[in-house]
């Protein structure tokens, strides 16, 4: 285990978002996973994709046998709570704290920019946890909620990350003041975010959703006998 | 030579489209993109949309119009004409087009022609990348209506331009700027000094 966290350190995030904690010390993969109850098919599936660079659908025949939903869903609110409770509103900390110096219109504008672009995120991803999660729980105890299905996730599911870009493009192309360590920092904090809200959006468009599909179709035909 | 050439042709006769189609793309140096216009009507709206670098026309498709109202109309003002012949023409006709080819030029001939013409476009888009990055005056007219938060139609209004040239203007902005929301074209008023602040908290 140690040694996918050190040759990939993003994966400590998904480490953290499966609810495994540090300290294991030598143990391998599946007794880590094990000793922490968590699905390690699951968990490696996700590392998996993650460190595949071809981002393809996954294959959801081979990837129903073991995979468990459950395991998934939590990673994701996991996940979303990671953005919205630390990751966000410590960058927003960070950022006020660098831009103080610059004109106050300036600094007014671009905190502004940035707590829109964060309540965006949280309406993201509160549809998410409040329509989406529900209804995929349904699902997995056979119930179809015929006013719902996955594609209308799919279509309005928007890359998060596009505005982020934009914010860290406009420091970068127009920032009035004098640079500082701090600044340069958040921008560093700016890549890596938009980095990581990359991999999240992977995860719900290639994986997430083909297994709901695939679920959505099961069901659907079982009723149909 | 490795460019990517997106080339229409306007022509009403489909065989001489397909043909002259083939050609083109036996011209194995350049990588190109082919599309065909039929009718006079659909060559505005095509090219509005598809904004084509190269367009090859039969002359006597145009009518009326000239190629130099069409290209500010259209807003592609890079783009290259070459005049489709069937026959011999007057000179004074292919005075407005970069160059022509005839129904009757070898393979040759066509290629060396459109490889010209290809150059050309390409010397004329690196020289127009600097102007590419900072905006015109009417460009910065239009960022300073969208920060204060008025509708493409309000802005059409009081600048007097048709809704669509406001689109278009704001799809450049876009480009220019890599700017996609009212709030980041926000931070970019305010930095750039375009607008002060009370202008938007009203």
């Amino acid at each position: 285990m140690s040694d996918l966290i050190c040759d990939n350190y993003p994966m400590l995030l998904v480490m953290s978002r499966f609810g495994i904690s540090m300290g294991f010390g030598e143990k391998n993969i599946k007794e880590v996973c094990k000793s922490n109850n968590v699905d390690t098919c699951t968990f490696l599936t996700v590392v998996n994709f993650l460190l595949n660079d071809e981002h393809t659908d996954v294959d959801v025949a081979r990837l129903s046998e073991c995979f468990s939903m459950d395991a998934l869903i939590s990673y994701l609110q996991n996940s979303h709570t990671y953005f919205l409770d630390f990751r966000l509103p410590n960058i927003r900390r960070k950022l006020i704290l660098a831009i103080e110096t610059c004109p106050k219109d300036v600094a007014f504008v671009i905190q502004q920019f940035f707590d829109e672009y964060a309540d965006e995120v949280f309406k993201h991803m509160q549809y998410e946890e409040k329509v989406v999660f529900p209804y995929v729980r349904g699902l997995l105890k056979g119930v179809k909620d015929s006013r719902y299905n996955i594609s209308i996730f799919k279509k309005r599911h928007d890359q998060i990350e596009m505005k982020i870009i934009e914010l860290k493009n406009l420091i970068i192309k127009y920032y009035p003041g004098k640079g500082s360590d701090l600044l340069n920092s958040v921008l560093f904090d700016i890549f890596s975010c938009e980095q990581e809200l990359a991999s999240h959006s992977i995860i719900e468009d290639h994986m997430f959703t083909p297994t709901i599909m695939e679920l959505e179709r099961k069901i659907s035909t079982d009723h149909e006998r | 030579m490795n460019v990517n050439l997106r080339i229409a042709i306007a022509d009403p006769s489909v065989i001489i489209r397909s043909g002259v189609e083939a050609t083109l793309k036996r011209i194995s140096s350049l990588r190109i993109y082919v599309d065909e216009i039929s009718g006079a009507d659909a060559l505005y709206e095509y090219m509005k949309k598809h904004q084509p670098d190269v367009l090859i026309i039969n002359p006597a498709f145009l009518g009326y119009y000239s190629l130099a109202m069409l290209k500010e109309e259209c807003g592609c003002s890079r783009l290259k004409c070459v005049a489709l012949l069937y026959a011999v023409a007057e000179h004074s006709l292919l005075k407005q087009y970069d160059d022509f080819i005839t129904i009757y030029d070898s393979p040759e001939e066509i290629k060396n022609k459109i490889e010209k013409i290809s150059n050309q476009y390409e010397v004329e888009k690196t020289e127009g990348e600097d102007e590419l990055q900072t905006l015109s005056v009417r460009e910065r007219e239009i960022v300073v209506c969208v920060v204060k938060g008025l509708t493409n139609r309000e802005i059409a209004e009081q600048l007097y331009l048709s809704a669509h040239t406001v689109i278009t203007h704001r799809r450049n902005i876009a480009r220019k700027l890599q700017i996609h929301s009212a709030s980041g074209l926000t931070v970019y008023a305010i930095v750039n000094k375009l607008i002060e602040l009370d202008d938007i908290k009203k």
